[in-house]
């Protein structure tokens, strides 16, 4: 029988300081109104756990999870496809123009949201998409990070493994498919999560370019359980807590995901 | 292969950019017609203490936010580099942070750190330190932040090197300790350095994220005490929407634009090994 | 030879791909909302729980009675992000035919060319302007111009926990109170050892932290800026006297809570460690039922016991004629005596004309919010409106600025006024 290992001496310590905002939020969704006004916080007298019903269909809560998810994994998919597209390409295409073209992409993420709001909200009404859900996914679809991570993903992958198909003649997407692919777990795994989760948390863009309430995002649709003065704690908790479910659920699969890919790559 | 990222990116990504480098040449409150400005823009902006505040304390935070990012997240991924039992457990604890809103983040730490009633001050002034103002106090409030930060992102960049950790060949390692070396000289001497461009990544992700320090501000302090924790996103933010100086706050952005490119450019460089050239025949 | 074709017909691929997949996205998108033909208006509001409920009755009212003018109601985020949301969405040709707007908002807003000027419109016998409480009327007029409907008025009283007087021995406010009463009572309410302060102060440099700072500054007998607005006019003796008993009490007695935004006081309240609390009526519907609570008018400089008020406004902007016409319609028939006191008694919102009070309906608002009688009352003491102008956010932040670093000790009233006055006078030059 092996001995527990020591190191959950400072893992538990830091999964509890790390997890704390998770069980304040748990706690506080369970509580009454009246709990939640108190200061300081404590443990509420009874478990109100109709603050998740209340949460669901005091509002069409199902509808934007629907909304977000469909939006969140839409952008995901067209991000793994097209920044390992162009990754690659940034990696081991020679083409004039590719170090300022890298570096164009690059600067994007140099200016602030804010700034490109209003242009952005004009390029979506150019295009006839305003308070439309492709509106939300358009600006999204290929993130300059995701091309980054990739890029740098593939320059430190020996050029090796390729050069054998390449003087069989095969050609470049053949050889991404085939041969990179299966390597690409640890950087598509981590695109994937955090393209979800930028896309799944942003508030300020279905702000600015959602109207209707149908249409509305889980962020945009929690905002409805605040106001000026007075914010709903508990359902406001509630439907954080279950808003924040599916990126956790989706950390967890990528996660294991990543050290079993890992595991099985077959760099020598 | 690239066109469509390179088309939607042109797009959604520069074409907005240029728009703002030519809003800062205007006088233009987003509502009547804008005036031209030149570079009046610009010389205010130089003139203006609250927005050399500004400067100010973005650097601070981010001088010190990144470095002790960097660090607790390569600790927390040798930590969490276990095949011990509930591993995952712990991971996934560790990456909540990131995965929590901004909302509920600044709405915890405001608690935690309340001068009066929060949990960090009642355990320090148990053990005898002196309760301490936090958010409060316009000399400790930016520090706040950054313990505040520091929190949220550990777990990505703990995700990332750890990512990286087991990207190293297992094989390496092992030699290294039947050599004699310890596990720990193993993972400074042989780990770390060949995770140098992951390391570069992280640098250069965090300190343009630190730069653009906004969220947290807006939902802690907005900017204050008496302009303590104004980083420069946020005074550009304050001028745009509450004041309504579109083409000033497109001056600032140009600014932030600017050093952005150039220390990202140098840290490039720096992290550089010959892998990073990126060009092949 | 062979890559490069290869390459080239894969870069073709993955083009038309993505001129397909934009183009389907196009074709897929709804025929698009807030359409320029028909009647159907949009009224956007930031209404949350309770008030949802009744603004949504209010509407479906509406619509049934008018089954060919209807209302569309959208929430726009957060009144907070309402002002925001607006003005990007005039870029986008996206914007509402009716938008609650702060009051402070007006100024910024009453530039906008598609605003619907409503000046002669409410000269009309049928809108009896005058009935409206005169705070609110000088809230929609920007330059003379009527910006807005009222939708919202409130102002600030004294709302006190009356065991924490008991417990304290401390008799309990009464109207006539001065500032040395107050600053009395607030020092006996303090008690370090249980964390109990007299008075809580919202200290976040924003407008919170003005307008309280603004109804002291009135009732000593000063202003905020010159009649003609083009020029600080607090730093003298009322400016003075203001933020000296803002010092006295925060930093010479310690006896104020300083929130650090503007949640954690009424959470203290409720929990019995803050006696007082200069608040309005949007507050008492989070008073725990526990808490027994009395409300009285501010205390006050020489027999002044002047308040602020904040109204809060319809606006309206042109899309077309018709359009136009039943927006102002509906802003009309929301805002009218008997329809606007039904909202009241559902949301507890304080009547918006005088004539609502002469209602018979208005003893059941009494009845179901005995403590908002005096905060009705309390309009009365309404005698000055914050200025209307454009960079009135500027003009705030430096105010804001002013009072948050004498209550945090950070400098002495006197030295504070001039620093402050010096901001406000160069936000006034500039912009």
């Amino acid at each position: 029988m092996r001995r527990p290992s020591g190191w959950h001496l400072v893992l538990i310590p830091l999964a509890i300081l790390m997890g704390l905002p998770l069980i304040w939020m748990v706690i506080t969704s369970l509580s009454s109104i009246a709990d939640t006004r108190r200061f300081p916080p404590g443990l509420p007298s009874s478990l109100h756990f109709a603050n998740y019903v209340h949460a669901w269909t005091l509002s069409p809560f199902a509808r934007w999870l629907w909304n977000s998810t469909l939006v969140s994994v839409t952008c995901v998919v067209s991000n793994l496809v097209l920044c390992s597209l162009a990754g690659y390409a940034f990696a081991r295409l020679r083409f004039p123009g590719s170090r300022i073209a890298f570096f164009g992409i690059l600067a994007t993420l140099m200016v602030p949201f804010q700034v490109v709001m209003i242009p952005t909200l004009l390029i979506v009404k150019h295009l006839g998409l305003v308070d439309t859900l492709p509106a939300l996914v358009a600006p999204n679809l290929a993130t300059p990070f995701g091309i980054y991570l990739l890029r740098q993903f593939f320059v430190t992958l020996p050029v090796e493994l390729e050069e054998a198909a390449l003087i069989d003649g095969a050609g470049r997407l053949r050889i991404l498919r085939s041969i990179l692919l299966p390597l690409m777990g640890p950087p598509l795994t981590t695109v994937a999560v955090l393209t979800f989760l930028t896309v799944w948390n942003d508030f300020l863009w279905p702000l600015v370019v959602i109207s209707t309430p149908d249409r509305f995002t889980v962020q945009l649709g929690l905002a409805t359980f605040q106001s000026a003065h007075f914010v709903q704690w508990p359902l406001l908790m509630a439907g954080t807590v279950i808003s924040q479910l599916p990126v956790l659920a989706l950390f967890v699969a990528g996660q294991r995901f990543f050290v079993s890919s890992i595991a099985n790559t077959g760099i020598k | 292969m690239i066109t469509p990222s390179v088309l939607l990116i042109g797009l959604f990504g520069l074409v907005p950019v240029v728009w703002a480098f030519i809003l800062s040449f205007q006088h233009n409150d987003l509502q009547t017609q804008p005036t031209w400005a030149g570079f009046g823009n610009y010389r205010e902006m130089f003139a203006d203490p609250t927005f050399r505040d500004s400067v100010k304390n973005t650097v601070i935070y981010t001088v010190l936010f990144v470095p002790i990012t960097l660090a607790l997240s390569l600790l927390a991924a040798a930590a969490l580099n276990r095949k011990i039992r509930g591993i995952t457990v712990y991971r996934v604890a560790v990456f909540i942070p990131v995965v929590t809103s901004t909302v509920a983040t600044g709405v915890i730490f405001t608690w935690l750190l309340d001068p009066e009633f929060g949990l960090v001050n009642s355990v320090i002034t148990k053990i005898g330190l002196p309760r301490l103002g936090f958010f409060a106090d316009p000399h400790q409030a930016l520090y706040a932040v950054v313990v505040m930060t520091v929190w949220g992102w550990v777990g990505f960049g703990a995700l990332i090197y750890l990512a990286g950790l087991q990207g190293v060949p297992r094989d390496l390692v092992e030699a290294a300790l039947i050599d004699g070396c310890s596990k720990r000289g193993a993972f400074w001497r042989i780990q770390v350095p060949l995770m140098r461009p992951v390391s570069g990544f992280l640098l250069v992700w965090l300190t343009i994220n630190a730069l653009q320090l906004f969220d947290e501000v807006f939902v802690t302090t907005k900017g204050g005490p008496l302009h303590a924790t104004t980083v420069v996103v946020y005074y550009l933010y304050l001028q745009a929407f509450s004041f309504f100086h579109a083409g000033y706050a497109a001056a600032i952005a140009v600014f932030l634009f600017v050093v952005i490119a150039v220390i990202t450019f140098v840290q490039l460089r720096l992290t550089r090994d010959s892998s990073m050239s990126g060009e092949r025949p | 030879m062979g890559a490069v074709s290869g390459r080239r017909r894969r870069r073709g691929t993955a083009a038309m791909a993505t001129l397909i997949l934009m183009g389907g996205v196009a074709a897929a998108c709804s025929s698009g909302s807030g359409s320029d033909g028909g009647t159907t208006i949009t009224v956007s509001h930031g209404y949350t729980a309770v008030e949802a409920r009744a603004i949504k009755a209010e509407a479906a009212q509406w619509n049934k009675m008018h089954p060919d003018t209807k209302v569309n109601l959208v929430f726009n985020g957060g009144n907070d992000s309402a002002l925001q949301k607006t003005v990007a969405g005039f870029q986008a040709g996206n914007y509402p035919d009716v938008a609650y707007e702060y009051g402070s908002s007006a100024a910024q807003l009453a530039k906008q060319p598609k605003l619907i000027d409503l000046t002669d419109k409410v000269k009309s016998a049928a809108m009896n302007w005058n009935d409206f409480y005169p705070s609110e009327r000088e809230a929609a007029t920007v330059n003379g111009k009527v910006v807005g409907v009222p939708a919202l008025v409130d102002n600030l009283a004294l709302v006190y926990n009356k065991k924490l007087f008991q417990q304290a021995g401390v008799a309990l406010p009464t109207s006539s109170w001065s500032w040395q009463d107050f600053r009395t009572a607030a020092k006996k309410l303090t008690d370090p050892s249980t964390h109990t302060y007299g008075w809580a102060y919202i200290n976040d440099g924003s407008e919170d932290t003005v307008w309280r700072f603004i109804a002291m500054l009135w009732q000593a007998g000063g202003d905020l800026l010159t009649p003609d607005n083009s020029k600080p006019a607090f730093d003298n003796k009322a400016g003075l006297a203001a933020l000296t008993q803002l010092y006295n009490m925060a930093v010479v007695d310690k006896s104020v809570y300083l929130d650090t935004g503007n949640d954690n006081y009424g959470n203290l309240f409720n929990s019995g460690k803050i006696a007082m609390l200069w608040t309005g009526p949007w507050d008492l519907s989070s008073i725990n039922s526990d808490v027994e609570y009395g409300v009285t008018y501010l205390p006050g400089y020489n027999g002044d016991h002047e308040t602020i008020s904040g109204p809060d406004l319809y606006m309206l902007f042109d899309h077309s004629a018709g359009r136009s016409d039943t927006a102002f319609k509906f802003a009309s028939w929301l805002t009218s005596p008997k329809v606007h006191l039904q909202f009241a008694i559902k949301t507890g919102d304080l009547p918006l004309r005088q004539s609502e009070t002469k209602l018979p309906a208005y003893q059941t608002f009494l009845k179901k919010y005995p403590a908002e009688k005096l905060f009705v009352n309390n309009l009365n003491n309404v005698k000055h409106v914050r200025p209307n102008i454009a960079n009135y956010a500027e003009v705030s932040t430096a105010v804001g600025q002013m009072v948050q670093s004498v209550l945090l000790g950070q400098a002495q009233p006197a030295a504070a006024l001039k620093s402050g006055a010096a901001q406000v006078a160069s936000a006034l030059a500039g912009s």
